[in-house]
């Protein structure tokens, strides 16, 4: 049925003459301007100047298709390649950003060093940043960001993370952002970036009898000290399991908070992750290897069922249990929910939530199928969800800079905002990753920072970037300078603008034009796009 | 009939109160506040699971040692003895001549009866006061705010220094959440060129989904502009010197704040990254670092305030405590009870508040984490009585009906 509607909607689209009218059964259904507006704020970090117009013109069943079965970008891979850390994998990164400390290297030297060791971290930044903002393949970043905070590692971590995020925005997040939801889980069980973060890299069962033995032995002979032999007996004895991984993985990366899961499942599955570590260091692979020796022998109980282990490659366990968890009927529910409030509304109703997780369970986690269900949906287009979402400081900042054509060649300045704004990107501490919704960031006073940024973005005094001429050379040249307003209001708040906005901009260029009888677009431009970017609606999606 | 003021009434009311504000000169705006309320609370959170068995400390406790073979701190760590049962860890020695003039009431085995070891649910729980309860949306610094409204219009109520308001600052009524790091000067232009958009009268909204967004804005304008000129006056004050560092720059603004007699009522701070899985030091290490910057920051602020110190209440707490046993890497994993540390005039100093019940395996809930033997609800609730005189409703702790505790 749904179907049948889209087809509907593409053949209107198709026919300019038509294509201005409205899909009208009754008055709370979008305009297919506003459908438009509404697809790409959602399944994009909004328009970039034309966007619209083209989407209209491709028909939104067309531009789906293409945007879930993207092919890399030559413009992207262009830009891009000046971050020599980029391709490299996680060892490479290590050898090449980590130089060795050097027997009285001076303070000068130490920097230099230090800031080498930053690079892999800034190009990873700088770049994330690139693509988002020019990127074609606009739907991909839009599911590489969710991806990002669903399994969320951060650099602030701290240690190899630093040379482990590169591989794992790479290998884990973009490879499988359109996949499948299996492969994207077992990707992050595998990747040391995530055992590192989770501590799981040195969980391992607790030693044998004959292992303590051992180590009171060779602790006595090397110290010749009775008592040194048995603290070191006690201490190995600590040595054993961390469940942060185990609970997150349950938690936050599956089936959600108490869900379906015990304490009792944690241990266990901590238990069954045993051994997933990394081999590191200056000798390392820096990618994953299972440690026999660490690993908890023997079978376990998990949600139920019984983990049947294999002596000789322990492994299986954990294979077999990413299986069960991405099979899970909450897990369905979880990941339904979670795209649905992400591509919806903080609150989806629950008729839809049914329905995604349903299509998600029958096609074994398939995330473009997934998409699809929620696009097709009347929950999708309804009036209830459209401009329903609140811009997080991200999506804020990144649209911005869409709407206006910006050009940028050193992100920095845009980071540090982010920073001010509190969501430094690969820098969330909490394993839940930022969160989507307008109650964990609209609060009182924080649109101070949005204003900074709208105002110098405009202005040309936020480093790094520049909106080009083309911008302010776009504004016909018959439009009057009285109707500038609606020229850039048109094109950043495709929704349209309430009177407070409208007031603002009409009493700003009243005051401009009464003082000039020369009006320049590149004077009065800046000051309407700063308070346009700056407005409610902007931050609306 | 719903009795609740909604967010445009509070709006309203906050409109009128700046315009008042608007048309006299800061100086006397202390004056045109009277503030009734010349109490003030702050909340100190310490995100992650602090490890409160390492802060507060069975200092003899056989099976403390024990089960901390690398982490535990006793005589030889430095530990500093509070009396024959507790010690601090030595990072807490700035805090000690608070408890010797009795304005330090540390509580033992605080928690909450939900034993979810989730950060994020443990946090939200707590800071709504509504374990296990998802339906309840508002802090309980807000409920506070909400049920007293009225009673001081100021602007700068409720304070949470930092972008984001804490979930316990989050409801009906309009806490300010202070874009710290915001350049003075520029943010000056800024907010001059948002303040007609933003401000103005409050029934011009835009669609329903504008209407928070425009409330938040007029906030931001409203209130920062005056914070800005109350905060730049700090200079001019001689206050002692606080850690470097975000958090005592924070506390020194909450000083600040007080001194300037603006109506500042409820204050919270966060303070990030006790999560220690691994590798959590002992004497020294991360933990101890952390402990220091908070009760260097804490001493610092109690003496800046000087006489002013009686009026204020703070509190430190957290989501839950750590495991008793240290973990495989010299770390501790999530666990149950934790503590609270109060401060301030009219707190029974001095003395630890609460029941302790040792740390033999069978006293420990699953064999491993401390028990909780107060609950968070009631030392909340004590604060709010003892500081404000505040006598909670019916329902402001959602079924519960807190026990009294003798704290102040």
């Amino acid at each position: 049925m749904a179907r049948t509607r889209l087809v509907a909607l593409l053949l209107l689209l198709a026919m300019p003459s038509v294509a201005s009218a409205q899909i009208s059964v009754g008055e709370e259904e979008l305009t297919d301007r506003e459908r438009a507006t509404h697809l790409l704020s959602r399944l994009s970090f909004g328009p970039r100047p034309g966007d619209l117009e083209a989407l209209l013109e491709e028909g939104i069943d067309a531009w789906l298709d293409r945007q879930l079965a993207p092919v890399e970008s030559p413009y992207i891979e262009d830009l891009l390649s000046r971050f020599e850390s980029l391709g490299m994998t996680s060892a490479e990164v290590y050898d090449t950003f980590d130089l060795p400390e050097e027997e009285g290297e001076s303070r000068e030297e130490r920097r230099a060093r230090e800031r080498i060791r930053r690079k892999p971290r800034e190009e990873m930044l700088q770049a994330s940043c690139m693509r988002v903002v020019h990127s074609p393949n606009v739907l991909e970043e839009v599911m590489v960001d969710f991806w990002r905070n669903h399994f969320n590692v951060s650099y602030t971590k701290g240690g190899p993370a630093n040379y482990l995020l590169t591989s794992w925005d790479r290998e884990v997040l973009r490879s499988h952002a359109l996949g499948k939801f299996g492969d994207v889980l077992a990707a992050t069980a595998k990747h040391p970036a995530m055992l590192h973060y989770l501590d799981n890299s040195s969980s391992r069962r607790p030693p044998s009898k004959q292992e303590l033995a051992e180590i009171e032995r060779d602790t006595r002979r090397r110290t010749g000290s009775r008592d040194q032999g048995e603290a070191a007996v006690q201490l190995a004895l600590q040595r054993g399991l961390n469940e942060n991984y185990a609970r997150e993985l349950l938690e936050l990366h599956t089936l959600g908070v108490d869900n379906y899961y015990k304490q009792k499942d944690v241990v266990a599955l901590a238990e069954v992750l045993t051994g997933w570590t990394y081999s590191g260091g200056r000798n390392g692979t820096w990618e994953f290897v299972f440690r026999n020796n660490m690993h908890q022998p023997g079978d376990k109980k998990l949600l139920g069922k019984r983990i049947r282990t294999d002596k000789d490659n322990g492994v299986v366990e954990g294979d077999r249990v990413l299986e069960i968890l991405s099979e899970h009927k909450g897990t369905a529910d979880f990941i339904a929910l979670k795209i649905c409030r992400a591509l919806v509304s903080d609150e989806p109703p629950q008729d839809l939530l049914k329905k995604v997780a349903q299509v998600f369970k029958k096609s074994d986690g398939d995330i473009p199928k997934t998409i699809r269900a929620v696009v097709e949906s009347k929950e999708f287009w309804s009036r209830d969800a459209y401009r329903a979402k609140f811009k997080t400081p991200w999506e804020f900042a990144m649209s911005a800079l869409r709407i206006t054509d910006s050009v940028t060649d050193d992100f920095s300045s845009v980071l540090r905002r982010l920073n001010e704004m509190s969501q430094p990107l690969y820098q969330c501490d909490d394993p839940t990753g930022w969160y989507d919704t307008a109650e964990s960031w609209l609060d009182p006073g924080v649109m101070a920072f949005r204003w900074q940024f709208s105002l110098d973005l405009a202005s040309g005094n936020l480093g790094g970037v520049s909106i080009p001429d083309e911008f302010w050379d776009a504004v016909p040249e018959h439009i009057p300078a009285r109707l500038w307003q609606h020229h850039f209001t048109k094109l950043i708040l495709p929704g349209g603008a309430g009177p407070r906005t409208r007031n603002a901009l009409s009493s700003t260029t009243d005051s401009y034009l009464a003082e000039t009888n020369l009006p320049e677009i590149r004077e009065l431009g800046p000051q309407l796009v700063g308070l346009l970017l700056g407005s409610p609606e902007f931050q609306q999606q | 009939m719903n009795m609740q003021p909604t967010r445009r009434d509070l709006l309203r009311a906050g409109a009128t109160a700046a315009t008042l504000a608007a048309s006299a000169p800061l100086v006397s705006a202390s004056n045109l506040f009277a503030p009734s309320h010349p109490k003030t609370l702050i909340t100190i959170y310490l995100r992650g699971g602090a490890d409160w068995l390492n802060m507060l400390i069975p200092w003899k406790d056989r099976d403390y040692l024990a089960a901390r073979p690398t982490l535990a701190i006793g005589e030889e760590q430095g530990v500093v003895p509070l009396d024959s049962k507790f010690a601090l860890h030595p990072a807490l020695r700035p805090l000690l001549p608070l408890w010797e003039n009795k304005s330090f009431a540390p509580i033992l085995c605080t928690g909450s009866p939900h034993g979810t070891r989730s950060h994020f649910d443990a946090q939200d729980f707590m800071e709504r006061a509504a374990p296990g309860m998802r339906n309840i949306r508002s802090g309980w610094l807000n409920r506070y705010l909400t049920q007293t409204l009225g009673e001081n219009e100021s602007e700068f109520r409720a304070l949470a220094m930092q972008p984001l308001l804490p979930r316990s600052m989050r409801g009906d009524f309009p806490a300010f959440a202070v874009p710290v790091g915001m350049n003075q000067k520029k943010s000056s232009t800024t907010l001059g060129q948002f303040e007609e958009f933003y401000g103005g009268d409050p029934m011009m909204m835009g669609s329903r989904n504008d209407e928070q967004v425009v409330q938040s804005g007029k906030m931001t304008i409203d209130t920062l502009r005056r914070y800005q000129e109350i905060v730049k006056q700090a200079g001019v004050r001689d206050a002692p010197e606080y850690p470097g560092g975000r958090f005592g720059d924070r506390m020194h603004t909450f000083a600040t704040l007080i001194h300037a007699k603006c109506g500042f009522e409820v204050g919270a701070l966060d303070y990030g990254g006790w999560d220690h899985h691994i590798q959590q030091g002992a004497e020294a290490g991360r933990h101890n670092q952390m402990l220091s910057v908070v009760s260097n920051g804490i001493a610092a602020f109690y003496k800046d305030l000087g006489s002013l110190s009686e009026n204020v209440t703070l509190v430190v707490m957290t989501e839950f405590g750590r495991t008793v046993r240290e973990n495989g890497n010299n770390g501790t994993d999530h666990g149950r009870a934790s503590g609270m540390f109060v401060f301030g005039g009219g707190v029974r100093g001095g003395k630890t508040h609460g029941d302790w019940c040792g740390l033999e395996s069978s006293a420990l809930v699953d064999g491993r984490d401390l028990p909780v033997t107060t609950d968070f609800r009631d030392v909340m609730n004590a604060i709010l009585e003892g500081t404000f005189d505040f006598e909670a409703e019916k329902g402001f702790f959602p079924e519960h009906k807190p026990g009294r505790l003798k704290l102040f």
